[in-house]
């Protein structure tokens, strides 16, 4: 079990928590549970049901969605600091990804008891936590922007549908 | 006004689970269609999906009901997608299926062989597998260290790819700049003659000059120097049988730079467009490129025949005009067991696209007692023909390069 002061030592460099006075942060790391993979373990599959949104400590975590049969596309890593599973924590939807440990994984949980606690205990935290929320998720709307473009453009090559060179 | 900068050449990160296993997966990189197009499409095995005919009472159309006996999907095939299903067996690359149809239905459809692929992967009834069976080996074994980092330099090398999609107006400007002169009987001729010549060069240097010796005491390092020679005449190679497209009114599509398989440095130029020309047309792309090294290496041959005794250049040429014959024997010879300019002329005029695959399979269960692969007498003693002539062919190469050293040595 890892001291809650050195799990708020870690949260303050995540991007989420940047905003977070040292007492707000040891609070709000107590409350946090922690849970470990294996390398190869599976965390959660798409379309399982989702309550937690959970924060990489150290490790690597590979999210994919599933593309036909046993192939899947590699959306992106989750490595250090990086977090992912809080679109099921907000809107109770399935999963949308699936994530699997590439290396060994240790992850901080957070789940909705604990953010509506938060929200009202420490509305500024919340606020800020909110707040970086957003600026995650623009960056993460650009790259799914990017990647729509990657795909197509793959798509058009592979079928030799490359109107660029004609 | 400028052009806008050409896409980037685009990847997809795929993550592909092992059957029967929990935790298992494989992560493969696919990068356009380049890396696409050697990919080979692996139908399910036979126990786990039937194919039934239906011949329709109306216009006697066949078709097939194909059913995934795991899942109990069914997929209806038309008669040419029945062909490529037949064909996707593992060993054929996308580009050998192809080169398959256009064999059997004289015509090729862009569309046809990604929307089967995609079809049959939704139906969970086929697995695409990376071309390079050492990348495959190095990918089932991530686990240990050595393979994995052996692996990651693999594709961190494969990843340097220089090409370009805009090459068309520079092969059509070349050729009309004299290129359309290497395509003309007078061409032939004057490469026929100087392969003569060059050839007795090469003879009288065998017979009278003391060729090894003028690499002095850095033999190695003037080895390695006249191989990234010989690369460089690679893009030469190349840009004939880009110009063979244009020759033949077809579009060059892509050329460029890259590490084949990760590992061997070469160029190349997209010619799939010469499918929608003439056998003659894609038996003469093939030869043309392989030309350059029989015009290089004798053009070598009698630079050394003129350059001083027993010095660097007579050996720096006589080393050069060796590779390039060699290199031009390997690229034209089809009984190699390499699928070069030569195997691809060989397999279009025998219309067996899959030629190596097969004979190598058929061969392989023969020696293991096995259930061979089905076919006609006919396909056996040409199966038996092609492994047999190639082992021949691939010992009779090595012993000729051992000879060579020895003599070198020797002398």
């Amino acid at each position: 079990m890892v001291a809650a002061a050195e799990i708020a030592t870690f949260l303050k460099g995540v991007r989420l928590f940047r905003e977070f006075s040292a007492n707000e942060l040891l609070a709000f790391a107590a409350r946090l549970d922690e849970r470990n993979l294996k390398e190869g373990q599976v965390l959660f599959r798409e379309g399982d049901p989702g309550e937690e949104m959970f924060v990489v400590r150290t490790g690597a975590a590979i999210i994919s969605k599933v593309v036909s049969g046993r192939v899947e596309q590699v959306l992106a890593r989750a490595a250090a600091g990086d977090f992912f599973g809080e679109m099921s924590l907000f809107d109770r939807s399935p999963r949308s990804a699936t994530i699997q440990a590439e290396t060994d994984v240790a992850l901080l949980v957070l789940d909705r008891d604990n953010l509506n606690l938060l929200i009202e205990v420490n509305p500024r935290a919340a606020a800020a936590f909110f707040h970086s929320l957003v600026y995650v998720f623009i960056g993460r709307l650009r790259a799914s922007g990017e990647l729509v473009a990657e795909i197509t453009r793959w798509g058009l090559e592979a079928t030799g549908l490359d109107m660029e060179s004609r | 006004m400028t052009d806008a900068a050409p896409p980037r050449r685009a990847r997809l990160e795929l993550l592909v689970r092992r059957d029967g296993e929990e935790s298992g997966f494989e992560l493969h990189t696919v990068g356009s269609a380049a890396a696409w197009v050697k990919m080979r499409p692996q139908r399910v095995a036979a126990e786990h999906f039937e194919l039934a005919e239906v011949t329709s009472r109306v216009d006697r159309q066949r078709s097939f009901i194909l059913k995934n006996t795991q899942t109990e999907r069914f997929l209806m095939l038309s008669e040419p997608e029945r062909f490529l299903w037949d064909q996707m067996d593992g060993r054929a690359s996308v580009q050998d299926i192809a080169t398959a149809y256009v064999l059997r239905f004289g015509q090729f459809d862009f569309d046809l062989i990604p929307g089967l692929i995609k079809k049959l992967q939704r139906a969970q009834l086929l697995s695409l597998t990376p071309a390079s069976r050492l990348r495959y080996t190095l990918a089932r074994h991530r686990e240990r260290r050595l393979l994995r980092a052996a692996e990651t330099a693999l594709t961190a090398l494969e990843h340097i790819n220089i090409s370009s999609r805009r090459v068309q107006p520079f092969f059509r400007a070349l050729y009309r700049g004299g290129g359309l002169m290497l395509f003309t009987p007078v061409a032939l001729v004057c490469c026929l003659l100087l392969a003569v010549v060059g050839a007795a060069a090469g003879v009288r240097l065998w017979r009278e000059a003391d060729v090894a010796a003028g690499f002095g005491a850095n033999p190695l390092l003037a080895i390695l120097t006249v191989k990234l020679l010989f690369i460089l005449t690679l893009a030469a190679h190349q840009i004939v049988h880009g110009l063979a497209l244009v020759h033949y009114g077809r579009r060059v599509r892509e050329f460029g730079f890259t590490f084949l398989h990760g590992f061997v440095p070469t160029f190349y130029v997209d010619v799939t467009d010469i499918f929608m020309a003439s056998r003659r047309a894609r038996v003469v792309t093939a030869v043309s490129g392989t030309l350059v090294h029989l015009v290089l290496g004798a053009l070598w041959f009698l630079v050394a025949l003129r350059a001083s005794n027993g010095g660097f250049v007579q050996a720096f040429a006589a080393a050069s005009g060796m590779l390039q014959w060699q290199a031009f024997v390997v690229a034209l010879y089809p009984f190699c067991f390499v699928e070069m300019d030569g195997y691809h002329v060989l397999v279009d005029v025998l219309g067996v696209p899959t030629l190596k695959h097969d004979a190598l399979a058929y061969v392989k269960s023969l020696v293991l007692g096995a259930p061979a692969p089905t076919g006609s007498r006919r396909q056996a003693g040409l199966w038996i023909g092609y492994v047999a002539l190639s082992v021949v062919s691939v010992i009779a190469f090595i012993a000729f390069n051992a000879w060579i050293i020895i003599h070198a040595i020797s002398s």
